[in-house]
């Protein structure tokens, strides 16, 4: 029987050469224009447009015809074709069987003539010349028809009303012989609203009826199947559309699905907290300002006003700088004797009676470092009178207590001071006078009576320290108003000795027209310090006046820092006597002791040692540390 | 991970084997038309089929692969001149031919087909590997047909064995000699023949596929299916 078979299909008679040549030519042209890919004269020519085989059993093969209708004619077009059997082609090839079962310009290849899982190469033909060619296999080739027999039954309906499961169901294209296999077919289901435009597709599936989930039951649907060969990608066409009307809902249904506005959630969400978020910010504005924006700190050194280095006085300037740049802490291990010694530096009304001794001695006016309006709150340094500490506590410290104590009844003498400075004061600079009262009026010793200079601390403990000096006019006399360090303890503290009364017996109210020739010659020599003399000196001449005045609103404003100006006012007034006393009455068994500056800042013998006036740069009684090393061995 | 797949496949097949051989091993073979035969034709023809059904899946997918990886643009559109080297064996080309044959020829001329793709199977998956950039897909596919294929021969030859005891032809089978073609140096005649053979197995095994299902039909069903 396999010998029979094989009649039909094995072609026993070898192909010549030529033959073979001309069909492996032909085979070459098929393959550079392989699938149906339009020439460029695709107008005239008439090419194949598909091949198509239903059922894997038979195929039919369509072209176009060419346009050119004066030429259309059932012969003039021809399809031949040649299969391959058994590793031989046949030799020719041989004409379409059927040109009419498929329809116009188609071959039909029947059961007989279809062989599956063999080469079939077909050729177009007009007029004698080959329009179009190509080669396939059968089963390449299959687009099953449609399935038939569409319906539909109701699986179930949700317990809400709403939605229902449908089972649809088909019947295979009747000529596809799938029952025996011979064919396998996969089906896809598309289906929609019928007022929708887009199809939904499901999975292709093997069997012929499917599932469909969750339809609205208030909608009618459509329904489509369409199928192709298993491994296949070609599918054949739609099946008809099957419409599928759902039993109305129930009365007793829910209502319209509720779905939950989550849009509307979110815009009011973020619309609600944004309003929070703008309504912190504004009640926390400044707060807010700070965290993001921190202040940047306004560059200042610690008793430097900032207006002053704005309005570029580059003198005091440059002094203040000197004065901290000696003042640090290290220095103040160096030498054990350079250790503080620390004074009372009172306020203002001290200074001005030129009482040194009384401020090195006194102990209740610790605070008159704040006369120069500088805080410092760092309790490690012992100095008594530096610019910045003025806060220090000289009742709690050690250091103090023995100036102090001894200073003590020497405090009164400097009222004969403070009486003699407000005449001068008044002599002088009645500018001053005014200024200060006027911009600081918060200080209590802004009064006529009491010398202008100390108005210019704006503490309290200053003013008090006026007060009580200014209490005790009577205690002044018997108290040197100098007197001579005899010797300096190891912790720091000054012992004095008694001195001689001030033989100058000039008052040092006598030493205005002296200052000013000195002032600025000598103000800005003494890098570490300055004396009240020439600070003194400074204030009464007028340019110095008015700088003074333009400080003190600044002043006014920052009590931690001093302005030059303040200083030179508050060691101003206190300085001129001692100056007139020192340089002209030598007294061999006192020092003037002035405020010291910076921690090398010392008192000295005056008369025991010879005063160079250069080298000492200033008038002052006292020299850096530095000048004592030069002088004493 | 291709071999812990492959190991694991083949304990599984193994397992199943077991099973199989279990359920197989320990009863006799069921002359045709005996009833009271624990392991009955159609069970034999189910588990065929479905073998049938998925070496054939597999080739397609493979020979799909391998076009849309390798054969793209190089213009081996002419699969339909190319020769398979079963193409000797005169199988039948429509369902009249298969259906006028006898069941028993056609189960011979079945194990024939089979038989001949023992040995490219194996140089198939040998030389897959071989190949640059060894793509997975390829690979893990050949693997799988190799193995069913050799399990597929063994129930043909069991229901042969059901179908016609007793007679038992010479081994006859289709020679491959496409292997110095597979591994030629030059890459492109190397690829086509790669794909020639992906070509020709998936046409084989969807012959096979086909064969047995009307067989099934056959003999199951006695054409009532």
């Amino acid at each position: 029987m396999i010998n029979d078979m094989c009649d039909s299909a094995c072609a026993p008679e070898g192909p010549t050469g030529m033959d073979l040549w001309q069909l492996l030519l032909t085979l070459a042209v098929a393959g550079s224009g392989s699938a149906f890919s339009g020439s460029e004269d695709s107008s005239e020519k008439p090419k194949f447009t598909k091949c198509r085989s239903p059922e894997l059993e038979t195929f039919s093969c369509h072209w176009t015809d060419g346009v050119r209708h004066g030429l259309k004619n059932a012969g003039s077009v021809q399809l031949f074709y040649i299969r391959r059997s058994t590793q031989e082609w046949t030799q020719e090839w041989k004409e379409c069987p059927d040109y009419v079962s498929a329809g116009e310009n188609s071959c039909y290849f029947n059961s007989s003539y279809t062989s599956i899982w063999i080469p079939y190469c077909i050729k177009l033909t007009s007029n004698g010349g080959t329009v179009d060619q190509k080669c396939f296999s059968v089963e390449e080739i299959v687009q099953p028809d449609p399935p038939i027999g569409l319906n539909w039954t109701l699986l179930n309906i949700s317990l809400t009303g709403i939605h229902a499961d449908i089972q649809v169901r088909w019947e295979p294209p009747p000529n596809a012989d799938v029952q025996k296999g011979w064919i396998v077919l996969k089906y896809e289901l598309q289906y929609k609203e019928v007022n929708e435009s887009q199809w939904k597709m499901m999975d292709p599936v093997l069997s012929t009826s499917v599932p469909v989930y969750s339809l609205r039951l208030d909608k009618e649907y459509e329904v489509r199947v369409r199928s192709r060969q298993r491994n296949s990608e070609k599918y054949g066409e739609f099946s008809e559309v099957l419409y599928v009307t759902l039993p109305q809902m129930s009365p007793f249904a829910c209502e319209e699905d509720f779905q939950f506005p989550w849009f509307l959630i979110i815009i009011f969400g973020i619309f609600g907290l944004t309003m929070i978020l703008f309504l912190f910010i504004f009640s926390k504005q400044q707060r807010i300002k700070m965290l993001i924006l921190p202040p940047v700190p306004v560059p200042k050194i610690k008793g430097i006003d900032p207006d002053l280095l704005k309005e570029g006085k580059l003198e005091e300037v440059n002094t203040i700088l000197a004065i901290h740049d000696n003042y640090k802490p290290e220095f103040y291990n160096d030498d054990s004797w350079v250790e503080f010694i620390e004074l009372d530096i009172d306020d203002l009304d001290e200074k001005t009676e030129g009482s040194d001794t009384d401020r090195l001695l006194s102990n209740d006016h610790e605070k008159s470092l704040n006369i120069l309006g500088a805080k410092d709150d760092d309790s490690g340094r012992t100095s008594c009178y530096e610019p910045d500490i003025l806060e220090t506590d000289f009742n709690a410290s050690d250091v103090c207590d023995g100036t102090s104590e001894v200073a003590q009844p020497q405090r009164l003498k400097g009222e004969v001071d403070l009486l003699c400075l407000d005449q001068k004061n008044q002599n002088n600079s009645p500018s001053t006078d005014t200024t200060p009262t006027t911009q600081q009026p918060s200080i209590i010793l802004a009064k006529e009576n009491k010398p202008r200079p100390l108005l210019i601390s704006g503490t309290e403990s200053t003013q008090q320290a006026a007060h009580t000096q200014l209490s005790n006019p009577s205690s002044l006399a018997n108290i040197d108003f100098y007197a001579q360090v005899s010797d300096i303890t190891p912790a720091g503290s000054v012992v004095l000795s008694p001195g001689q009364k001030n033989k100058a017996g000039i008052s040092p109210c006598d030493m205005p027209p002296e200052v000013a020739s000195l002032c600025q010659a000598n103000f800005i020599m003494d890098n570490a310090y300055f004396c009240e003399a020439d600070a003194k000196k400074c204030i009464t001449v007028a340019p110095h006046v008015e700088a003074e005045s333009r400080v003190e609103p600044s002043f006014n404003q920052e009590d931690i820092y001093i302005t030059t100006e303040s200083l030179t006012t508050t060691a101003g007034q206190s300085g001129t006597t001692e100056r007139a006393v020192s340089s002209e009455m030598p007294v061999p068994d006192y020092t003037s002791i002035h405020i010291i500056q910076s921690p090398r800042g010392l008192v000295l013998n005056a008369t025991a040692l010879p005063l160079p006036d250069k080298e000492f740069l200033s008038s002052c009684g006292y020299v850096s540390t530095d000048q004592l090393n030069k002088i004493m061995p | 991970s291709d071999n812990t797949a492959g190991s694991l496949l083949l304990l599984l097949l193994l397992v199943s084997d077991l099973l199989l051989c279990q359920s197989v091993a320990s009863l006799p073979i069921c002359p045709s038309g005996a009833v009271n035969c624990q392991v009955s034709l159609r069970d034999l023809f189910d588990r065929a089929v479905i073998l049938s059904h998925y070496i054939h899946n597999l080739s397609s997918e493979m020979f799909n692969e391998f076009d849309k990886r390798y054969a793209q643009g190089r213009g081996f559109i002419t699969k339909a001149i190319n020769s398979c080297h079963t193409s000797s064996l005169s199988t039948p080309e429509d369902k009249e031919q298969a259906q006028q044959i006898h069941h028993e020829d056609l189960l011979n001329l079945i194990l024939r087909v089979l038989r001949s793709w023992n040995d490219p199977l194996y140089h198939l998956v040998t030389e897959v590997r071989g190949m640059q950039e060894a793509p997975d897909a390829i690979l893990s596919r050949a693997i799988e047909i190799e193995e069913q294929n050799r399990r597929l021969l063994e129930g043909m030859e069991k229901i042969v064995g059901q179908v016609h005891p007793g007679i038992r032809e010479n081994e006859v089978y289709s020679v491959w000699s496409g292997l110095p073609s597979l591994q030629m140096a030059d890459e492109d005649t190397r690829l086509f023949a790669f794909y020639n053979l992906l070509h020709c197995l998936r046409r084989d095994s969807h012959k096979i596929d086909n064969y047995l299902k009307l067989l099934k039909c056959r003999i199951v069903y006695d054409s009532n299916c």
